[in-house]
């Protein structure tokens, strides 16, 4: 527990009796004032960068500043000083507005084995660097694990790890199923007591173009076959629930007070909907969660666009305290960056593969003018820079067709994109959300063997994005980057890769644009901009509670910054 | 006509309709469902808002399922193909074929994969639908023209629809714009108005003599299928030996648009003729055991073809298969 402060507080009774206290207020201990002190109070507001202490009443900020600056507000109610925060640095709540809590409840239960560490709370977990150190990491886990439970490791890349097969997998147990999947979620490969315990018919498999069953391998439509024998495990409610309830600690680990459900109801909303009541909606739970409802069409649906819109702008009327609807929405314009589906503008793969369209453009189009036209804010998932300049010559038309200000259209992910494109992107107001991790873990082997050097160098670029003056936030799309904005806002400042190269230093973030990407412009992406993502009165009293004030650490330390915890609506959340 | 050994599992035809937005697949799923071709088929669509089925013709709207007078019944694929077609391969009966509706943006040749891959299934065809009057601009589209040409590369017959929109100057240099992108058959059709037995594989009820699917050696050898096509009866005097039949499929021209049958073929190792299902879509074929349960009597077998019309005459195709006394 990194240095956790004494909590000492001190009660103080108004000096003046005679003010008068609202009836709610009266003899009711919650609505005394609490003052933080801190170390610092690092506000993000332009107009006092830094504060020494944050009044909060109701889980509300009252005031800013210094003790003696809120005199006023302390000699008329009774109020408390906790200075549990003495020696730390009091942030706004940080926030992540892309992430997808489901998916993650599908992945955390299963054991990780990527090329790159994750420090998740219940375990520290190393890199797994080669084909030697997975086996290795698979024995161990072998041992670790009840007798007959399947192991399910994550994080497979054969650029790294090379080839595994299911002698391989074999060779780590011949009883237990063991089931290694892509890091982009593209193949897995199995043994054979997999096979038993799928119990898969081998001779209809075997005719699967895309099973290899000597090798065990599933593939794209392959892995479709595999789900239909894994998915009562994966998606069960016990198993989902503990992998949402690990995802709770994920979030509050990395600090977050606010996140973004970028995709709510991938694996059907109602049932989504349920568990995330169940297992976020609680008391203990030191964050809210902004719920995004997404353009059914790259699933597949019957509905007309203006009975979507209904339905969108319905569901805020089942907001509980911490699960939000707004009038954000997703949409989603070429295929994923890890799977390296991404659309690209010539000359194209360098393998000479093709990307996806997860929506038709035509469909694309269409949708986007009746989001557009009814007021909505779009959010769009694009990787490639075809991707971004369809969704790009998209909104240059609707601005022209129907003029908006403050329409919050959001390019996400943002992998592929060209200065000209950000350029444009300026012109017609929009924002970003991008996923700067993509530099760290992917810009190398993606120079190698996807897109050559000079577009990988420059993928999520940032510095282009704050020298034209677009608003952008860092997101972690977890699992596809840790859910550390610190951790991301680094990688945004940095581009350091994880060889240890400097990616086109150009496109860094400055730290200030950085920090901003994790707190006030991430609300402002999000539309929450008069609730988090700052410091100053009326503002919900979400803080994150550091070792150390970014802005005297540096970027280069960013991600070594040690957090202490949370405040969630002025309570206080130790890590 | 179905008997108690229908639960031996006789891999089930899947066919992949693909092509970009508005080239005419949902009119041609329309016409599948509605059409009166004798077979139960599963049509795996997108959008149900689209399909257009006379109501009279519905026995039941169930969520994401169709049924139809018709035997036929018509799927949402919602999120999952594989689940569907799970869904629809348990029907019981279970269907003649399946039709999957690719979406717009899909690669064809990847959703095969679900006809020649997933268990109980096998392919019989992937046939990509081209719209005359904007094929080619598509081609040349910035966001799409990659993936358009892509998905005319992976068919095994190319219809090229709305044929009637446009000059025969235009329909010429289109069809002959898609021979240099493919080497399978382009076949123009008017709007999406194409005659289900170029679409459709040979079904069950194809197989049992005496259905009216098959013709009786005594038919005339032509008859009319449709303005465009004419369908020959082939009667096979006697069984024939694989490798003569294996050449001969891969012998006959593209103006054979599809070639379905019942065989007695005879192994290079083995004495006794077997009846096989063959079948011929494009340049792609198929010769597969007949199923047990079918009632054959022995014999040499019959094929229908179905070709362009005033193409080829019945005569040649015979002379191909069985040599000349």
């Amino acid at each position: 527990m990194p240095g956790r402060g004494l909590c000492v507080t001190h009660r103080f009774k108004p000096l003046d009796a005679k003010v008068p206290r609202t009836a709610t207020t009266e003899g009711v201990g919650m609505a005394d004032i609490t003052v933080f002190t801190a170390r610092r109070v690092r506000t993000m507001e332009a107009s006092m960068p830094t504060a020494e202490a944050v009044a909060v009443r109701d889980g509300r900020i009252i005031e800013v500043g210094t003790l003696e600056n809120m005199a006023p507000w302390l000699d008329a109610y009774d109020h408390e000083i906790d200075d549990t925060f003495n020696d730390h640095v009091i942030m706004p709540g940080f926030i992540d507005p892309h992430l997808h809590p489901s998916m993650a409840a599908v992945l955390l239960p299963m054991e990780f084995t990527t090329v790159v560490e994750w420090d998740l709370p219940w375990s520290e977990i190393g890199a797994v660097g080669g084909r030697v150190e997975l086996l290795d990491r698979l024995i161990e886990l072998d041992a670790e694990l009840e007798p007959d439970a399947p192991l399910f490791a994550w994080g497979h890349h054969p650029i790294w790890h090379g080839d595994v097969d299911r002698e391989t997998l074999n060779s780590i147990s011949t009883t237990r199923p063991v089931i290694v999947w892509h890091r982009g979620y593209h193949s897995l490969i199995v043994n054979d007591a997999c096979y038993r315990w799928m119990d898969i018919d081998l001779d209809a498999a075997r005719r699967h173009p895309q099973i290899d069953v000597d090798r065990g391998a599933f593939f794209e439509t392959g892995l479709g076959v595999a789900y239909r024998h894994m998915n009562s495990f994966l998606l069960g409610t016990e198993r989902f629930r503990a992998g949402l309830d690990r995802m709770r600690q994920v979030i509050h680990h990395g600090g977050q007070t606010t996140i973004g459900d970028a995709a709510m109801g991938m694996y059907g909303f109602e049932d989504e909907w349920e568990h995330l009541k169940a297992v976020m909606e609680r008391p203990d739970t030191p964050f809210r969660i902004q719920l995004m409802p997404f353009d059914m069409g790259p699933l597949g649906n019957d509905e007309s666009d203006e009975a979507m819109i209904e339905r969108i702008l319905a569901y805020p009327q089942r907001n509980t305290h911490r699960l939000r609807f707004s009038d954000h929405v997703k949409m989603f314009a070429d295929g994923g960056f890890f799977a390296e589906l991404l659309m690209l503008k010539a000359p194209g793969h360098l393998d000479g593969r093709h990307g996806e369209w997860m929506t038709p453009p035509e469909r694309f189009e269409r949708v986007a003018r009746a989001f557009w036209n009814a007021g909505l804010k779009i959010h769009v998932h694009c990787t490639g820079d075809l991707g971004v300049e369809l969704v790009l010559s998209t909104l240059e038309k609707l601005q022209w067709e129907h003029p908006r200000f403050n329409h919050r259209f959001t390019f996400e992910h943002f992998g592929i994109s060209s200065a000209q494109q950000v350029a444009r992107m300026a012109e017609v107001g929009a924002l970003a959300s991008v996923n700067a991790y993509y530099v760290y873990e992917l810009s190398r082997a993606f120079a190698d063997h996807t897109l050559g050097y000079e577009r990988a160098s420059q993928m999520s670029r940032l510095g282009s994005l704050e020298r034209a003056g677009i608003r952008f936030a860092v997101h972690s799309d977890f699992t596809m980057a840790p859910a550390k904005p610190l951790n991301n806002a680094w990688v945004a400042a940095n581009r350091l890769n994880e060889s240890g190269e400097v990616m086109c230093a150009n496109e860094r973030a400055s730290l200030d644009a950085a920090i901003k990407a994790i707190t006030s412009n991430a609300a402002y992406v999000l539309g929450l901009e008069d609730e988090i993502g700052s410091l100053r009165w009326g503002k919900q009293a979400d803080f994150t509670i550091l070792e150390a004030d970014p802005y005297d650490v540096g970027a280069e330390g960013l991600r070594d910054i040690p957090i202490w915890g949370t405040v969630f609506e002025g309570e206080k959340f130790p890590i | 006509m179905i008997s108690p050994a229908d639960s031996i599992p006789v891999p089930i035809p899947v066919t992949v309709l693909g092509g970009y937005l508005g080239a005419g697949k949902t009119t041609l799923v329309n016409r599948l469902l509605s059409g009166n071709h004798g077979r139960r088929l599963a049509v795996l669509v997108n959008d149900f808002g689209e399909v257009n089925i006379d109501v009279d013709l519905i026995t039941s709207h169930d969520g994401d399922t169709i049924s139809l007078q018709n035997g036929c019944v018509c799927c949402s694929i919602a999120d999952a193909l594989g689940e569907s077609l799970d869904r629809v391969l348990a029907l019981n009966p279970s269907p003649d074929q399946v039709v999957i509706e690719a979406s717009g943006v899909a690669d064809p040749a990847k959703v095969a994969a679900y006809g020649y891959g997933w268990p109980g299934c096998r392919l019989d065809a992937v046939i990509v639908l081209a719209d005359a009057e904007t094929i080619q601009a598509r081609a040349k589209d910035q966001f799409v023209g990659e993936l358009v040409t892509r998905q005319l590369r992976g068919a095994d017959l190319v219809l090229v629809t709305k044929s009637d929109l446009v000059s025969p100057k235009v329909l010429d240099s289109v069809v002959g714009w898609v021979h240099d992108i493919t080497a399978v058959p382009v076949l123009p059709v008017n709007r999406g108005d194409v005659d289900p037995e170029v679409v459709l594989a040979m079904s069950r009820s194809d197989l049992h003599v005496g259905s009216a699917r098959v013709a009786t050696p005594d038919s005339p050898p032509l008859t009319d299928a449709d303005a465009m096509f004419e369908t020959a009866t082939l009667a096979l005097p006697g069984p024939l030996a694989r490798a003569r039949l294996e050449a001969t499929m891969n012998l006959w021209p593209q103006d054979v648009v599809r070639v379905k049958g019942i065989v007695w073929v005879t192994e290079a190792d083995r004495g006794n003729a077997q009846p096989h299902v063959v079948q011929r879509v494009g340049l792609r074929w198929s010769i597969e055991p007949a199923p047990t349960d079918i009632d054959l009597k022995t014999g040499g077998g019959r094929l229908v073809a179905v070709m362009l019309r005033g193409s080829l005459d019945a005569a040649a195709l015979i002379n191909d298969l069985v040599d000349a006394e």
